[in-house]
């Protein structure tokens, strides 16, 4: 019996275009959407194409000539760098074949065009490597023998005094978490097809509830079978999702892929065991308690700051319980300690609230559920 | 002696003030198509969730199968095909999967089951339309489905609670047939309608309700000995002096006459060969007339004089 009702389930939930437009069409959708509308932020902010600059060299300085050398030589260079005349780099300059002019006539001076952030990055350049060199020319004159030590310290540095200490090892930059938060809104989505749980399976709710109710199937098998077709429709569903983001849009998880999956996936249970909860607590019509679970998803979705990031800040100042039991929050939250956080403490407690949180809605869904008569049809 | 399927024993349901049913009370018998007729709101679909333990009742006792029926009683739900008012099918399964889905509720072994949708499907005649999915089908296509899917498990006792509303004459027809033969193969029938000429067609045996109660039952020719009028003739006339009218309301079994619309009603109750003696009058007194007919009582006369309503009017 459980398994002849799963099978169906799995049929109609199939062929149920709501579930195909919500759950498939919509986060690839709005993924698209997302990295079209990101990849190009991050183009402009976070890649830099390197800086042309004409080099002009009136004097021999043989340090000087190697480090722009090994510059252009690097992976991702800094710098593109031509070696040339004064004539033919004023003519670089005039034609906007390069940023600026470097000329090197016993001193290091710079000749610009015009401001900016490429121009300032170029003079900063300069007065780095002129303060470094004086060092080590400075460490050669006085103690020749530390002079090797001093030359292999400064080249070893960073440009910025500042160091980045990452904390974890995925993505941490701001855009991804975008796309964590269309999981969990994907994830939550999955009320709806909870919500049809117990559509199918109360006699007061539908006629189909109330034909099945008069079949000699047991109540309690009918809405398990439901709820594993559903978890499974989910689950196929946040997989579907997570992978195309992953492999088709290329959208960079870090290598905590093989985690993001398991969380998806658990999120896509608790908001199908939340759909369950919401639609077995209130006798309504299944127009009217779509309407209901639809704007309640919306509002958690909102206060667990899916769609407005300050929100949660909010929430977590004024209600922090709320948030706590939230399914929206715990989703994204866990989606946030994976991307923040090095260790898996964190990510490990949110899949476990996850997880008692989905016992506790499919547990009351299952009280709430268990009527067998009714006082009206 | 034959069996007692269903026995219902002062069975009252409360909506609040409202008394759904009060003190109902039935017994159908094995092979029986029984007709529950009434208006809408007298209580018959009431009476049905009531007898599938759909709905609690405030007092009273249901047996089927001679054995308390209850939420749990799986084995006697088993012996159940119920067809309800409102259609109830999987929009996104195929007129195939439906049947196949409900039979399967029922019927464990998968060729068995197999065989038993290839039936059901044939006897309602939807073999063109095994592939469609429901919204393809037409609202009478729709009504044959949803008794498919009720009766594929071949059933002891068939509930069907209005199953022809909104039909089309062609589908009426062949779901009436359908159900006399469902008789025929050994099935007992519970038939609810608000159509008398559905249920005095097909049901052996009837019961009428108004507001929640039995106000009669019987056969048809039972329930229509229970009222006073056996005949109605209707004359178009045009001219009747009032002499010749009192002298036609003194004729042996007539009991009422009316004048309505150049038509001469008049109703007799018992008695043979009244229209002879009424049109006898009419000759003598040298009155021209034009179509005579002559009509026996319906159930709607039936619930017309025992409720003091027509049927229609209630449906109104």
């Amino acid at each position: 019996m459980f398994l002849h009702i799963l099978k169906y389930e799995l049929k109609n939930s199939l062929r149920v275009k709501e579930i195909t437009v919500w759950l498939i069409i919509f986060p690839i959708a709005l993924g698209i959407c997302f990295k079209i509308a990101f990849g190009s932020i991050y183009e402009k902010t976070e890649k830099f194409s390197a800086i042309p600059v004409a080099v002009v060299e009136n004097t021999e300085n043989a340090a000087f000539r190697q480090v722009m050398e090994n510059i252009g030589k690097s992976d991702e260079p800094f710098l593109k760098v031509s070696f040339t005349d004064m004539d033919g780099a004023e003519k670089m300059l005039d034609n906007g074949d390069v940023e600026g002019i470097i000329v090197s006539d016993g001193k290091l001076s710079l000749t610009v065009k015009e401001k900016g952030l490429r121009e300032t990055m170029l003079k900063s350049f300069l007065e780095q490597y002129t303060v470094r060199e004086k060092i080590a020319m400075d460490a050669i004159n006085t103690a020749p023998e530390k002079a090797q030590e001093v030359i292999e310290a400064l080249t070893g540095e960073t440009v910025s005094s500042c160091r980045e200490i990452p904390l974890t090892q995925g993505n941490p930059d701001m855009y991804i978490q975008y796309f964590y938060n269309l999981i969990a809104m994907v994830a939550l989505f999955g009320c709806n097809i909870g919500m049809h749980i117990t559509i199918q399976n109360q006699a007061d709710l539908s006629a189909l509830g109330a034909r099945n109710n008069c079949s000699p199937a047991r109540k309690s098998v009918s809405i398990l079978a439901c709820f594993t077709g559903s978890c499974i429709m989910q689950t196929f569903c946040m997989i579907l999702c997570v992978s195309f983001l992953a492999f088709v849009l290329k959208v960079d998880f870090g290598d905590r892929l093989y985690l993001v999956y398991p969380a998806a996936i658990m999120g896509g249970i608790l908001g199908v065991s939340f759909g369950f909860f919401v639609g077995s607590i209130a006798r309504v019509g299944e127009k009217t308690k779509t309407a209901i679970l639809t704007a309640f998803a919306l509002l958690l979705c909102f206060c667990s700051g899916l769609m407005m990031g300050d929100m949660k800040a909010v929430i977590v100042e004024k209600m922090p319980w709320f948030n706590n039991i939230n399914p929206a929050a715990v989703i994204s939250d866990c989606f946030y300690c994976l991307n923040i956080y090095e260790d898996y403490d964190r990510f490990v407690t949110k899949l476990i609230t996850m997880a008692v949180t989905t016992f506790i809605f499919v547990f009351l869904g299952f009280v709430f559920s268990r009527r067998k008569k009714y006082a009206s049809i | 002696m034959e069996n007692t399927v269903v026995k219902i024993k002062d069975l009252v349901k409360r909506y609040g003030d409202l008394i759904a049913l009060d003190h109902f009370s039935l017994e159908i018998k094995e092979g029986e198509i029984f007709g529950l007729l009434g208006p809408n709101g007298s209580g018959k679909t009431t009476t049905i969730n009531c007898l599938l333990s759909l709905l609690a009742f405030d007092k009273g006792d249901i047996e089927l199968f001679g054995k308390k029926m209850t939420p749990v009683s799986y084995d006697i739900k088993k012996d159940i095909g119920v067809i309800m008012q409102n259609v109830a099918v999987f929009e996104e399964l195929t007129v195939y999967e439906n049947i196949d889905y409900f039979c399967g509720l029922y019927i464990k072994d998968k060729e068995k089951r197999r065989e038993y949708v290839e039936e059901a499907i044939k006897f309602v005649g939807l073999e063109d339309f095994r592939r469609f999915y429901p919204r393809k089908l037409s609202g009478g296509l729709l009504r044959r489905l949803n008794i498919a899917c009720g009766i594929a498990h071949k059933p002891k006792l068939i509930i069907l609670d209005e199953p022809t509303v909104a039909v089309d004459p062609q589908s009426r027809n062949r779901i009436l047939e359908g159900i006399l033969d469902l008789n025929k193969n050994g099935a007992t029938v519970i038939y609810t309608s608000h159509y008398m000429e559905e249920v005095e067609h097909i049901c052996t045996r009837i019961a009428i309700m108004d507001k929640g109660r039995k106000v009669a039952e019987g056969t048809k020719d039972e329930l229509k000995r229970m009222i006073k009028n056996t005949e109605t003739i209707t004359i178009d006339i045009l001219e009747l002096p009032d002499s010749v009218l009192k002298e036609i309301s003194g004729l042996p079994h007539v009991y009422d006459t009316k004048r309505e619309d150049e038509k001469l009603i008049v109703c007799c109750s018992g008695g043979k060969h009244n229209l002879i003696r009424v049109l006898d009058v009419l000759q003598k007194n040298e009155l021209g007339f034009g179509r005579v007919y002559t009509e026996l009582p319906t159930l709607n006369d039936v619930f017309l004089e025992i409720t003091g309503t027509a049927l229609r009017d209630k449906e109104d």
